[in-house]
């Protein structure tokens, strides 16, 4: 039975295209991907993203518990502070990536992938017997809104938010006169925000929000811009680049993994090893060098040798060239610089490895 | 949009209309290029190749995905619409006058092989 989000009604009424995505029932694009992907890097863009997980930790040992399960140390995450976080397994691989926010004294709040929810939950009751903790999956009680783009904090303050948020900040809000969880994070690359409000006011949120976005432009987004714009900005979608056999230094997110931390956590044997002596595989950014475009799976090769896989790939809307992440060999030759070639209907095309992220990520905002 | 007149479609969404010379023109419907979105690549064969019906002939890439398109008569390429190659969003705009793939001599039952294909009311119809 595919699930639908509060908002369903609202991409009908918008004309959607909808497809199925991790069991939901999702605009894929309401007008055109092209469009859609260019209004978020130009003006500002919102996104339903109410399939995601919404999962509370709380407890006497929340920490602990959260130090066990990704390889991020909680203990020193801020309160209203959020950070980017893996949940791993005992092989380091990646059951799913998260963000954990701080709530409170004792209070977590971990955003999951839709496609991820029940492996996450199972994993996290797994490894919570020895804590003191409540796990309560609230996902089915909140609706997710994003808003993305270079116009996303003035239309922002137009709706009523109040103080200056950082990025990677969380702050319970008003928004529109109704009380919302708003954190300053995002899936584009652009600065944004995204804003947890209970079912009950969704609709009139996402109402409101179209309606004052009007004078920046404000246009709705599906997953399709949703998918092209992290890919421009060379972030991961589990299930394409990342997996259960891939370690974060592997995937790329080393710069994730404090090397200080102390307490054990799930997996840390391997990728403390592999944070001294790197991973069996390693991601790296593509670039078509013709027309051509590299999709999920397809082989990467180097001095005619199969040496790597594709995981992500498509136009750049803004590059106006053909992008891609892939796997290849940890191998030194093949590094920045260097033309592999990818296996597209039997024929070879050349590529060149980039530095990632493709575009210039425009998300970090401080003051 | 104009759809063509006597035009003929297929349920894997390719088109063909009778130029009336013993050539064919074919091309994707209104409908695929809909579901698809923005096409922005397109591999198209070679002149003088054949391929059977049901043969895949060339490949359309939106922003999504790659899909195959295939033969929906036999065929010889007679003619290929290269500017589609530099400006593939011309589907978008027109799929049927200026966004035709290919131009093709019939190669086989023409008569038993048209039969197996909608007529565009029908074919619509088809996808309700």
């Amino acid at each position: 039975m595919t699930k639908e989000t509060f908002l369903h009604d609202k991409h009908i009424g918008l004309g959607a295209k909808m497809v199925d995505f991790a069991g939901w029932h999702m605009p894929v694009q309401y007008t055109s991907i092209i469009e859609e992907h260019k209004t978020v890097r130009e003006k500002v863009g919102l996104f339903d993203v109410s399939h995601m997980g919404e999962v509370f930790v709380s407890g006497k040992d929340s920490v602990e518990f959260l130090n066990k399960i990704v390889p991020q140390d909680i203990s020193k995450l801020n309160y209203e502070k959020a950070v980017y976080c893996q949940l791993t397994n005992k092989k380091g691989g990646l059951i799913d990536d998260l963000i954990i926010y701080r709530l409170g004294i004792l209070e977590y709040l971990v955003i999951c992938n839709a496609s991820r929810i029940d492996e996450d939950l199972n994993w996290m009751v797994r490894n919570s017997k020895e804590f003191d903790i409540k796990i309560d999956n609230q996902s089915h009680n909140y609706s997710l809104l994003a808003v993305q783009g270079p116009q996303a904090d003035s239309l922002m303050r137009t709706l009523g938010l109040e103080t200056n948020q950082e990025s990677f900040t969380i702050k319970p809000s008003k928004i529109a006169g109704i009380k919302v969880l708003v954190s300053r994070t995002g899936y584009t690359g652009e600065d944004g925000y995204e804003i947890l409000v209970e079912n009950s006011h969704s609709e009139y949120l996402w109402d409101e929000i179209l309606e004052k976005g009007k004078t920046f432009g404000i246009k709705p987004i599906g997953l399709g811009a949703r998918d092209t714009l992290r890919l421009e900005a060379a972030l991961h979608l589990y299930g394409n680049d990342l997996n259960e056999d891939t370690t974060p230094i592997e995937a790329g997110l080393t710069w994730s993994i404090p090397k200080d931390k102390t307490s054990d956590y799930n997996g840390k044997d391997v990728i403390t090893e592999q944070l001294k002596n790197g991973g069996r595989k390693k991601l790296v950014g593509l670039k078509m060098l013709d027309k051509s475009i590299a999709r999920h799976e397809y082989d990467v090769y180097y001095n005619n040798e199969k040496v790597g896989v594709i995981t992500s790939g498509a136009p750049s809307p803004i590059l106006g060239a053909n992008i891609a992440l892939a796997y290849v060999n940890n191998d030194n030759e093949i590094c920045t610089g260097t033309t592999v070639q990818v296996m597209i209907r039997e024929k070879l095309h050349d590529a060149i490895i980039v530095k990632r992220p493709f575009v210039e990520k425009r998300n970090k905002i401080k003051f | 949009m104009n759809i063509p007149e006597n035009m003929l479609c297929s349920k894997s969404h390719e088109f063909i209309v009778n130029n009336g010379d013993n050539t064919y023109t074919v091309g994707l419907t209104d409908y695929a290029i809909e579901q698809l979105g923005d096409i922005v690549f397109l591999e198209l064969p070679e002149n003088d190749t054949e391929f059977k019906k049901g043969e895949t002939f060339a490949t359309i890439e939106s922003v999504k995905a790659a899909s195959e398109i295939y033969m929906p008569i036999s065929g010889k390429i007679i003619a290929v619409n290269d500017s589609l190659v530099d400006t593939p969003e011309t589907l978008n705009e027109d799929c049927y006058e200026n966004g035709w793939l290919v131009k093709i001599e019939p190669t086989g039952d023409v008569e038993t092989e048209e039969a197996e294909l909608l007529e565009y009311e029908d074919y619509k119809e088809e996808l309700e």
